[in-house]
């Protein structure tokens, strides 16, 4: 975990500078692996798969027919002996073994159904990923898509942990003028949705989730108290809101409601992480992270330490992560290409640029090892983080250069606990809904109540 | 025969094919189009009239241009077509439509009919008033900062705590997208723990880290503003003490390209870190020291000791020399935009700040005086006996600031217990620090909670009650809550007093915290925020860096600052002969005579700039890296300053980069590879309307430098506006969007009263917002003309009950298309 436990100042000097700042490495300074709750009685028989959707944006170089004859992101072979060297999942070749890369599923939720809706696909595609459903063109907060797949597991299964899931997201989403084309921001800032109506927002600073993981405080007494007092103001909030409600109007009197159901959350992750608190001995906790950092990869580096820490601490068993904003001007020189990344995602079916941009998109598939390496090294009773981890990659566009979304990308990784069976590729019929993948997921995950997810047609053999 | 009569039987002409020369229509006694007009009169039918024929071509249920169809419209119904209405008014308005190209009649036909459907939707308003209403907004991280500035006086970076605000049409502050969750909810709980510590101190403060970065761009060859006199470079940063204590800073230098301190070959230089002024550590840099070696590019102070509080802390170069350097090769403005220049002798670079952090506080002694102690404690119990009515007495001032009303006995009641419970585990200050804590996390303090009348009228308006007007008015005019003054005036129960009210209002904007209307309105609406994201290639144009940029971003808002409190004409933003700049933004603009950081107001020199279109933030945030872009200069200027954004580029639109750059071992200038966008049509339906306004301005390069060449072609920026006005320069942009001065004062007040309501205009307000306009007219368009109109508005003033009309939920999935 190198990341959040390196940080900026060089343990080092730390060390030099303070005995009182010592910053141990994060998995030794972590609660001895006896006393997680995933350890105790309670938490085995909820120790349910650890849940991770990521979304990139603009789709892939390898989803126009350019892109595909040359694999340059579906392997040519399906099944298990698939050769990833010319495509941008080459940097999950150490990790084959735990890969199930579902090729040419199609998300048309994101096409335009109206006149008005003609040319939006930026400022909807990012709603469509994780629901499948066709979002609702407006300004407003009337906003509707559908309950997002993260989210549906949550609600069903994401209730034993202090906080049932948190969102995050790696670009800075401040586009000035706001959205564009009609649509509200919320459908291009956030992917997960926890009911049509529901945004949740993705949290891009380092610290705001460590101190939502873990709350503030220097030691446990101090956040024991901090907890107790959070949660009287919370209570007491809960009263002044009722008090105030009979004065205002009825949209207000809605909204003050929403606020106190969100409230009332807020409540019991409070109560959770105070049950945890006292459950085992006490919990050492890491040094926070201090902010945004500039690079791109020291910030998914670091978000994903942070996830791994809360799956560790099972803190919470459900992320989703959002790498970047539709039409985003960023630059990845990492990658080797100096073209802003939307600009890249228009190459115009030429083949040295679709070429050029599947090294952006290799770049970004190439944060995932560290990761799955991370998952790796915590090891539990019954075998490490990956076994019990999903993580879902993929984009609701396919070929960004059309704005098309018909043979999307989308992978699987990690052991899922036990539902897949890796090192697979499959390849869709045409036509096939990513929302058959993703209804199929959920039955294996246990979600077998889910009757339809978004458009989906029917199970998909995976 | 009516004015309106003539003009359309000149039109009637014109589409007959009958028309003379541009401008001298005949008039043709033709009677066709007039006896077509009977009915309901000659005005409405003549509306009706033109519709039919000049706009149905393309506007009919089979072409559906612009998802609009005009088949039978008729200006009798125009109750029913309200939205469609201001549209097209807007267009007209505009000279948008009928397009280029397109059978168009007289411009006084249009305007005639632009007139009528005025008059139609102003006389509906009138018989139907609808001052709109919305939500209750809560305190976005702005709001958020200032309200806690103005409460405890400490600064604090609320993107700490607050997801991002979602931003609607242009601002931050649209109530019915401040969508509520649980992580919004969770970020007020933590800033009310955090902050309310940080405001008394905290004795138990924990040992944090906080890291201030300068980026690679930033010149530091400069004194940097705060920072003593006799430093160059580094930062100067208002930092957050939490107790008095010992705290170590550590200050890390930049690197050259194998690792060693950058500018070593300047020689030995030392660093000052300074807090409030005054020098706290004074440390030589070694020269020799490296990133490869085991300790690092690290210095560090010994440990100081610091009381709590607010402090501006100093970290800068001693100044060695004045003058100017000649050397044969010279880094502009010695930044590390180009790490590889300067690392060899003979070029004089000098060291370069990358990283100050703040680490402490280690063995606290306690929280001594501070600032925002002062705030809060105002009495002090020197006996058992007035703990209780001393923080009683603080918990009503507290209270009443935070709540931007005065606080009631069952407010007082309700926060005691946290007091009682704070004071019984650590005594006085701790029981006073729970309180605040509970006031920040308050729905009171973070919600702008407006409430109902207890009796509504039939029509369901009804006047915003005299504290909510308060806060109305001060988050508009100050982005801040209420003063004292504005909160006696609305306890007396005046406010809502018109006279009253803009009195108030006219104070206020007297006030310098008006200087939010630039800051917060000003930029949100000008997209200032974009132009962080425009990072202009180091190699063509060297001399843009982060100090530069800031400036840029300076003079837009100390522009619009002037504009406030000056009281001049909203127009001045097109033509204004003056601006601020600082040394280094007037060398760019070829200005001279104006030394040293400070920014002053100057002429310029020549014609070239005049008002926002000479802006450097304005040209460089619709720039592209490596070139100029006319597409994005023209979509600014149609969206910013007409309101009438183009519609998306269609899909697969072959790149810029697809186009050729040279030609015959010439570089093509930008204009040249935009062809494409004239000859395929699919393309120059919009971009015939974008690009020509874009082009105009092509004689400033990316950083919004004056330029003669591009690609060492002439610049060429000739075209022809969407409305068929010739554009050869800046100056022709300036004049033809003078020309229809109605739209752009339309546009500003729209977006003015958006982020003055926290929603977005509608179509019911713009009878409203064309009546701002009209009487400002009589104010020579002053800007206090349009803010006090807005004050002064049913919007602003009144809202309408209404049900419950959003979040609910309908279903218009549509069903999968199979193919």
């Amino acid at each position: 975990m190198h990341y959040l436990s390196g940080k900026h100042i060089s343990r080092r000097t730390m060390l030099k500078g303070a005995s009182a700042a010592i910053g141990l490495p994060l998995l030794d300074a972590m609660i001895p692996a006896g006393r997680l709750w995933a350890s105790t009685e309670a938490g085995k028989a909820a120790d349910r798969t650890r849940l991770v959707c990521i979304e990139q944006v603009h789709g892939a170089a390898g989803c126009n027919d350019l892109g595909a004859s040359q694999n340059l992101w579906s392997p040519a072979e399906t099944g298990r002996d698939f050769d990833l060297s010319p495509s941008s999942l080459k940097p999950l070749e150490p990790f084959r073994k735990y890969l199930t890369i579902v090729s040419d599923t199609d998300a048309r939720m994101a096409d335009a159904y109206a006149p008005s809706e003609i040319g939006g696909d930026h400022f909807r595609t990012s709603a469509v990923f994780l629901t499948q459903a066709h979002p609702r063109q407006t300004e407003g907060s009337d906003v509707e898509v559908a309950t997002s797949f993260d989210q549906l597991y949550v609600q069903r299964f994401g209730q034993d942990t202090p906080i049932p899931s948190l969102q995050l997201s790696i670009e800075n989403v401040d586009q000035a003028g706001g959205c564009a084309y009609g649509y509200a921001c919320v459908y291009t800032d956030t992917i997960s949705w926890s009911s049509p109506s529901q945004p949740l927002p993705m949290i891009r600073d380092p610290r705001a989730v460590f101190e939502q993981l873990f709350g503030a405080g220097g030691t446990p007494e101090q956040r024991a108290e901090r907890l107790a007092t959070d949660r009287s103001i919370l209570d007491w909030v809960m009263g002044e809101m009722s008090a105030v409600r009979r004065q205002l109007a009825p949209a207000d009197v809605h909204r003050l409601d929403q606020y106190a159901h969100n409230i009332r959350e807020l409540e019991q992750r409070i109560q959770r992480t105070e049950a945890q608190n006292t459950s085992g001995e006490e919990r050492q906790i890491p040094e926070a992270p201090i902010g945004v950092p500039d690079s791109f990869e020291e910030h998914v580096k670091l978000m994903f330490d942070l996830q791994v820490l809360a799956f560790r601490s099972d803190t919470t068993r459900v992320f989703s992560l959002k790498l970047g904003r539709d039409a985003s001007p960023r630059v990845y020189p990492e990658s080797g290409v100096d073209t802003p990344f939307h600009a890249s995602s228009h190459h115009g079916g030429r083949e040295d640029r679709v070429k050029r941009f599947a090294r952006i998109n290799e770049y970004h598939v190439s944060m995932i090892p560290y990761f799955l390496e991370q998952l790796q090294q915590v090891s539990e009773a019954d075998g490490t983080l990956l076994d019990k981890t999903m993580v879902m990659y993929g984009s609701a566009m396919a070929d960004s250069n059309l704005h098309n979304h018909a043979r999307c990308p989308l992978f699987l990784v990690g052991g899922a606990g036990g539902i897949l069976e890796g090192e697979q590729h499959i390849r869709a019929r045409p036509g096939t809904p990513m929302a058959n993948v993703m209804l199929s997921l959920l039955h294996k995950l246990g979600a077998d109540d889910v009757e339809k997810f978004g458009n989906s047609t029917g199970q998909f053999a995976i | 025969m009516t004015k309106y009569t003539a003009a359309l039987l000149t039109a009637g002409a014109l589409s007959l094919g009958l028309a003379g020369s541009a401008g001298q229509s005949p008039y043709v006694s033709s009677s066709e189009v007039v006896t077509a007009s009977h009915g309901t009169g000659p005005v409405t039918a003549g509306a009706n009239e033109v519709v039919e024929q000049f706009c149905t071509r393309c506007h009919n249920e089979r072409s559906r241009r612009g998802d609009l169809v005009l088949e039978g419209f008729d200006v009798a119904d125009a109750t029913n077509r309200r939205p469609t209405i201001e549209k097209m008014i807007r267009k007209l308005r505009a000279g948008m439509m009928p397009p280029k190209g397109a059978r168009r009649p007289d411009a006084e036909v249009l305007a005639t009919m632009a007139t009528e459907l005025e008059t139609a939707m102003d006389a509906i308003a009138a018989s139907d008033p609808n001052p709109g209403r919305r939500t209750f907004q809560r305190l976005n991280r702005a709001e958020y900062a200032r309200a806690i500035k103005d409460l405890l006086g400490l600064d604090v970076d609320m993107g700490a705590f607050l997801p991002l605000d979602t931003k609607s049409a242009n601002f931050d502050n649209i109530a019915d997208v401040q969508m509520p969750s649980a992580t919004v909810m969770e970020g007020y709980l933590r800033a009310a723990g955090q902050i309310s510590r940080l405001a008394l101190g905290d004795p138990e403060a924990e040992v944090s880290s906080s890291i201030y970065r300068i980026p690679r761009v930033a010149s530091q060859k400069e004194r940097v503003q705060g920072a003593p006199i006799g430093t160059r470079g580094g930062l100067s940063v208002a930092h957050n003490f939490p107790a008095d204590g010992n705290y170590v800073f550590h200050i890390m230098p930049y690197a050259a390209v194998e690792g060693e301190v950058f500018g070593r070959t300047f020689g030995t230089e030392q660093i000052e870190v300074s807090i409030d002024g005054a020098r706290v550590a004074l440390l030589t840099i070694d020269r020799w020291m490296s990133e490869s070696e085991p300790t690092g590019l690290n210095i560090r102070t010994d440990s100081i000791y610091v009381t709590a509080g607010q402090k501006r802390v100093s970290v800068g170069f001693i100044r060695q020399f004045e003058g100017v350097v000649d050397d044969l090769i010279r880094p502009i403005d010695h930044t590390l935009a180009d790490g590889q220049i300067g690392i060899g002798l003979g070029v004089t670079t000098q060291q370069h700040l990358q990283r100050l952090t703040v680490l402490g506080p280690f063995d606290v002694t306690g929280v001594s005086d501070t600032p925002a102690r002062r705030a809060v404690f105002t009495c002090r119990p020197t006996l058992p006996e007035e703990a209780l009515p001393c923080a009683r007495e603080i918990i009503e001032r507290m209270a009443t600031r935070a709540y931007r009303r005065p606080a009631l006995e069952r407010d007082i009641e309700g926060l005691l217990p946290f007091y009682e419970q704070g004071a019984a585990d650590g005594g006085f200050e701790k029981g006073i620090r729970t309180a605040l804590q509970a006031i920040l996390a308050s729905p009171h303090f973070i919600f702008r909670l407006e409430r109902l009348p207890t009796e509504l009228d039939a029509g369901g308006i009804y006047g915003i009650a005299d504290a909510d007007l308060a806060s109305r008015l001060s988050f508009f005019l100050w982005g801040s809550p209420p003063d004292d003054e504005l909160l006696k005036r609305a306890r007396a129960g005046v406010l809502s007093d018109p006279d009253e009210l803009e009195r108030q209002a006219r104070r206020m904007l007297a006030d310098p915290r008006a200087e939010a209307l630039a800051t917060r309105f000003g930029a949100q609406w000008l997209r200032l925020q974009d132009l962080d994201k425009i990072h202009p290639d180091a190699l063509t144009y060297p001399y843009f860096d982060q100090t530069l940029a800031d400036a840029m971003h300076r003079e837009t808002e100390l522009f619009f600052t002037n504009l406030v409190q000056e009281d001049r004409s909203v127009l001045d933003l097109l033509t204004a002969d003056y601006t601020f700049v600082n040394e280094r933004l007037a060398r760019h603009y070829g200005i001279t005579g104006v030394v040293g950081p400070e920014f002053k107001k100057v002429s310029y020199p020549t014609d070239h700039r005049r008002g926002l279109l000479g802006h450097g933030s304005v040209l460089t945030l619709t720039s592209h890296p490596d070139r100029t872009s006319p597409v994005l200069r023209g979509k600014w200027v149609l969206e910013v300053l007409l309101g009438a954004p183009p519609p998306p580029p269609p899909p697969d639109i072959p790149a810029f980069e697809e186009t050729a750059a040279a030609e015959e071992g010439r570089l093509l200038t930008v204009r040249e590879r935009m062809e494409e966008h004239r000859a395929n049509p699919v393309c120059s339906s919009c971009h015939n309307v974008i690009d020509p306004l874009g082009l105009a301005l092509e004689n400033f390069d990316v950083t919004g430098a004056w330029r003669i060449r591009d690609g060492g072609n002439p610049v060429d920026p000739v075209g022809v506006m969407y409305n068929g006005t010739e554009l050869a320069n800046p100056a022709d942009l300036r004049t033809a969007l003078l020309d229809i001065p109605d739209v752009i004062l339309r546009t500003f007040t729209e977006n003015l009263m958006a982020y003055a309501l926290g929603r977005r205009v509608e179509y019911y307000d713009m009878p409203t917002i064309r009546q701002i306009t009209r009487e400002a007219a009589a104010e020579d368009y002053r800007m206090s003309a349009f803010v006090l109109g807005v004050v002064g508005s049913p919007p602003f003033r009144t809202a309408q009950a209404g049900a419950v009309d959003d979040d609910e939920p309908a279903t218009n999935q549509p069903q999968p298309k199979r193919d």
